[in-house]
């Protein structure tokens, strides 16, 4: 419990909780019991804002536009039709939310800035709404005269209570948040907002989560504005508006953005500073921009990050989590045994594959089989369209001509995700580890795809995570199988080069694929690492694991894989056994120009 | 008014809305993240207009140099604050660090100007020139001309001189122009400086008929956002065209219509274009690299 209480920032953030609601208790006047609710109202609104903007990585800016439609159907429900607090308080969350469900088939699939501007496009929209349909509405005046919070036979009008309540319904929202971002789901968050191309490629399905965090922030923004307009009796367009987005933006930046104290710190801070900067008048508004760019630039992870950085600067770095229970038997990274009767389908066929960016032809016709259980070497000049194949078989690329089948299945231009659930795996030329988990949670991750069911199961999760333990079991054998289960606690961004590669191929061999790509996995590691990696990679093909490595060094190469293809210019122009492949004159000339024989292609190989 | 009337009506807001765009998106190219300040960095060239129409009662087209070098410094102080020292961080932040720049610029404007719009001196004198039935005033003649000749002279700029090829250079590759010797950070700097002059430019033709005040700027930054996104993430040629398509839409639609009532269409229509074309109607000239 002591132990509990010691780790992380816990304590202070108790103790400053407690101090706020000793201040709540005992001293705070009505004014200050106010501005404590509205404190907590925000801090709902920032709650909710963190799933989409925090989470899933994306700038929505529709937040404070549910936060106006949650007002507003509170509002016009309670005033033109009398509808009590618990039909009005569930329908403006239900509201919002399935706005986001609508729009959220368009806009989800939008990356980056396109994503940002389309949200701003719908909240402006439903800003001109509000303004001009002023018959429902009341036009730019708004509804005035939304009753209190009524509950069957217990009206919630003094001030004292409804700051209980709010805070209340606060607490419920910080308790989803933490269920939602606890477990294997939560790290799947992680993975996804750090590196899209690793999760996608790992089985995280991206547009399911990021749907999952969209009309999650949605309900949060509803319930927010249905409080808003229960505490302050208006609602109008200001509830909307770009302003409140901006001020909603502000407090998840400055309190952190995914942290769940970091929406409390930040609602109460801005909610503060407003108040004691009001002397300033319109210098306030200056002074808070700047303040709010002083903590953005110092601080990253906003002021809740900080101060986990300064605790770890002064007592040192949070103990490892307790060490996970190995289970004597390791799982299997091969859930299905190899099939014994090994027939004449390959496992994995491309054929006729092309790809051209622009006028430049990445890929031209090309067609490669593995077999079950083979490796296979994947060599070629730069540029000559190596990465540009494994992405087009683990879905990263589309190809424009050629199929690509996988167990008998066209997988072609299939989403990455599933291309990955089907035991595709790979790694990435440079390296995507997220640098602040520790290699066994990036390793463990790579479960999330598979075992860790939706955002619903997580929610309903009680206790311990079983899908996060297993997921961290399979990790750490996963871990021993590379050499690296000892560092395995230590977070990725510490460790070094040649021990990061080795976490990326822990990570590819935890979904249990059948095939396995590798994209130069030996770059950047000494001889003696080189050895180790291929004598582990031998072992996962005896396994029955097929291996598609991308590599320059001959020399790695030479002492793995069992056969070699040669690309040049997105042509297949040789294939075969290794040596014979390295003779091959049009290897030669690709590699080293016109006029240079086999020894030197062997000597010329980068160690 | 006659359709066309209104369509000279919109080629001039367009010209100004061109050079708003073509700021943009210059940021854009050089640092991959939207400026959204951009806007407001529009009227922050409108109040310097102003102020300078107050201290020297010359035209306008007098003062343009000397408030395209104010401008010009403003940009290089506001990558200075809000970028470089977020270079390392995803394009998001500096999304926000842009808009926290915006706050501050609009109350900055508050305090100085307060809350009353305020209209620039003419480029050259007011009036209005009548040709048959259409009748054009001097001042959007002059913005147009203005503009043509600030879109042509970067046009030559970036397709003939050493300079342009290296904003080109660093805004294709950053890492390659570094390898090749060019002073990326500098030409960040440059290039911010320059797009907002060219903002700064804008606001100061359009501080005169349209008025500035202090948050006059924000749809601009919406309006540059979408005629890059319309005209193609990161095209030049795009940005002036998705400009021209927007004050088009705007003036005709306002005229049958109401301004509200093309506005709300405006963002409609975008969200149309999302759903059809989510590549922009040009398509996507910026690719990222897997």
């Amino acid at each position: 419990m002591l132990a509990w209480l010691f780790n992380g920032i816990r304590l202070p953030l108790l103790l400053g909780a407690a101090a706020l609601i000793a201040y709540a208790l005992f001293w705070a006047g009505p004014y200050d019991l106010r501005v404590l609710t509205i404190c907590g109202i925000y801090a709902l609104l920032v709650l909710g804002f963190q799933f989409v903007f925090g989470h899933a990585g994306a700038v929505s800016l529709a937040q404070a536009t549910f936060f106006g439609i949650g007002g507003y159907i509170t509002g016009i429900l309670a005033t033109r039709f009398g509808f009590p607090f618990l039909a009005t308080f569930p329908l403006s969350i239900a509201g919002p939310a399935l706005l986001a469900v609508i729009v959220a088939v368009p806009v989800l699939k939008l990356e980056d800035h396109y994503f940002s501007l389309a949200t701003l496009g719908i909240g402006l929209v439903v800003l001109l709404l509000a303004i001009q349909w002023s018959d429902v509405t009341g036009g730019t005046n708004g509804l005035a005269g939304i009753p209190a919070i009524e509950l069957p036979g217990l009206t919630i009008s003094d001030r004292r209570s409804v700051l209980w309540f709010v805070w209340a319904i606060v607490t419920i929202g910080c308790l989803i948040a933490y269920q939602v971002t606890r477990g294997l789901h939560g790290q799947a968050y992680h993975l996804m907002r750090e590196n899209l191309e690793a999760a996608s490629s790992l089985g995280l399905n991206i547009a399911e989560l990021r749907f999952g965090a969209f009309v999650l922030s949605a309900a949060y923004g509803g319930a927010a504005g249905a409080l808003m307009a229960h505490v302050i009796h208006v609602v109008s367009p200001e509830n909307l508006d770009l302003a409140l987005m901006v001020t909603c933006l502000t407090m998840t930046v400055i309190g952190g953005r995914t942290r769940i104290a970091g929406a409390i710190l930040g609602a109460t801070l801005i909610v503060y500073l407003r108040e004691w900067f009001r002397v300033l008048e319109n210098y306030y508004m200056i002074a808070y921009g700047t303040a709010a760019l002083a903590v953005l630039i110092m601080a990253p992870y906003g002021l809740v990050g900080a101060l986990e950085r300064l605790r770890a600067l002064l007592f040192g770095p949070s103990q490892a989590r307790t060490p996970i229970a190995v289970s004597s038997r390791i799982p299997s990274a091969q859930q299905k045994p190899p099939s014994t009767a090994a027939g004449p389908e390959p496992l994995l066929a491309v054929d006729g594959v092309a790809l051209a960016f622009g006028g430049v032809k990445a890929l031209d016709g090309v067609g490669l089989s593995c077999r079950q259980g083979e490796i296979v070497g994947l060599i070629g000049p730069n540029g000559s369209g190596k990465t540009t194949l494994l992405n087009v078989i683990s879905g990263l690329a589309a190809c424009q001509h050629g199929s690509v089948t996988f167990l008998g299945r066209d997988i072609t231009n299939a989403p990455a995700y599933a291309i990955a659930r089907l035991g595709i795996s790979r790694t990435f030329q440079h390296i995507h580890l997220v640098d602040d988990l520790s290699a066994l949670d990036n390793i463990a991750v790579a479960r999330a795809g598979i075992d860790a069911g939706g955002l619903l199961r997580a929610i309903g999760t009680i206790g311990r995570d079983r899908a996060l333990d297993a997921a961290r079991q399979i990790a750490f054998a996963s871990a021993e199988r590379l050499g690296i289960a000892e560092v395995a606690m230590e977070p990725c961004g510490r460790l070094p080069y040649g021990t990061r590669r080795r976490v990326e191929v822990a990570r590819a061999l935890a979904t249990a694929p059948r095939l396995l790509l590798l994209d130069e996995p030996a770059a950047g590691l000494n001889e003696h690492e080189q050895k180790d990696l291929a004598s582990r990679i031998r072992s996962f093909a005896a396994e029955g694991i097929t291996v598609l490595v991308v590599e320059h060094n001959l020399v790695f190469l030479a002492a793995l894989a069992e056969r070699l293809i040669c690309l040049d210019r997105g042509k297949v122009i040789a294939a075969g056994l290794p040596e014979a492949v390295r003779k091959e004159p049009a290897v030669i000339e690709a590699y080293l120009g016109l006029e240079a024989d086999a020894t030197e292609l062997s000597l010329a190989a980068p160690s | 008014m006659t359709l066309l009337q209104l369509a000279i009506n919109g080629v001039a807001l367009g010209a100004a809305y061109a050079l708003i765009a073509l700021g943009f998106v210059f940021i854009v190219n050089a640092t991959g993240a939207v400026n959204f300040a951009h806007g407001d960095l529009v009227m922050a060239g409108g109040y310097v207009a102003v102020g300078l129409g107050a201290m020297a009662p010359l035209p306008m087209i007098v003062l343009l140099p000397v408030v395209a070098a104010i401008m010009f410094v403003v940009g290089v102080v506001v990558s200075l604050v809000a970028y470089f020292p977020l270079i390392n961080r995803p394009p998001s932040t500096v999304f926000i660090s842009t808009l926290l720049i915006g706050i501050v610029l609009q109350n900055v404007f508050l305090v100085l100007f307060g809350p009353q719009a305020h209209a620039a001196p003419p480029l050259i004198q007011s009036g209005i020139l009548h040709a048959g039935p259409v009748a054009i005033s001097i001042q959007a003649l002059g913005t147009v001309v203005v503009a043509g000749v600030l879109i042509a002279l970067q046009y030559l700029i970036f397709a003939h001189t050493q300079i342009g090829r290296r904003l080109r250079a660093t805004a294709q590759d950053r890492q390659m122009a570094q390898a090749i010797g060019i002073r990326v950070h500098a030409v960040i700097a440059a290039t911010f400086g320059a797009g907002t002059a060219l903002a700064g430019v804008a606001g100061m033709l359009l501080a005169n008929q349209f008025f500035v005040y202090p948050t006059g700027g924000i749809p601009l930054s919406v309006y540059a956002y979408i005629a890059v996104v319309v005209g193609g993430w990161g095209s030049i040629a795009g940005a002036v065209v998705g400009a021209m398509m927007i004050s088009l839409f705007e003036v005709v639609v306002s005229a049958y219509v109401s301004y509200a009532v093309a506005t709300g269409l405006l963002y409609l229509a975008l969200l149309l274009v999302f759903f059809f074309r989510p590549q922009g109607i040009f398509g996507e000239l910026v690719r990222r690299r897997v």
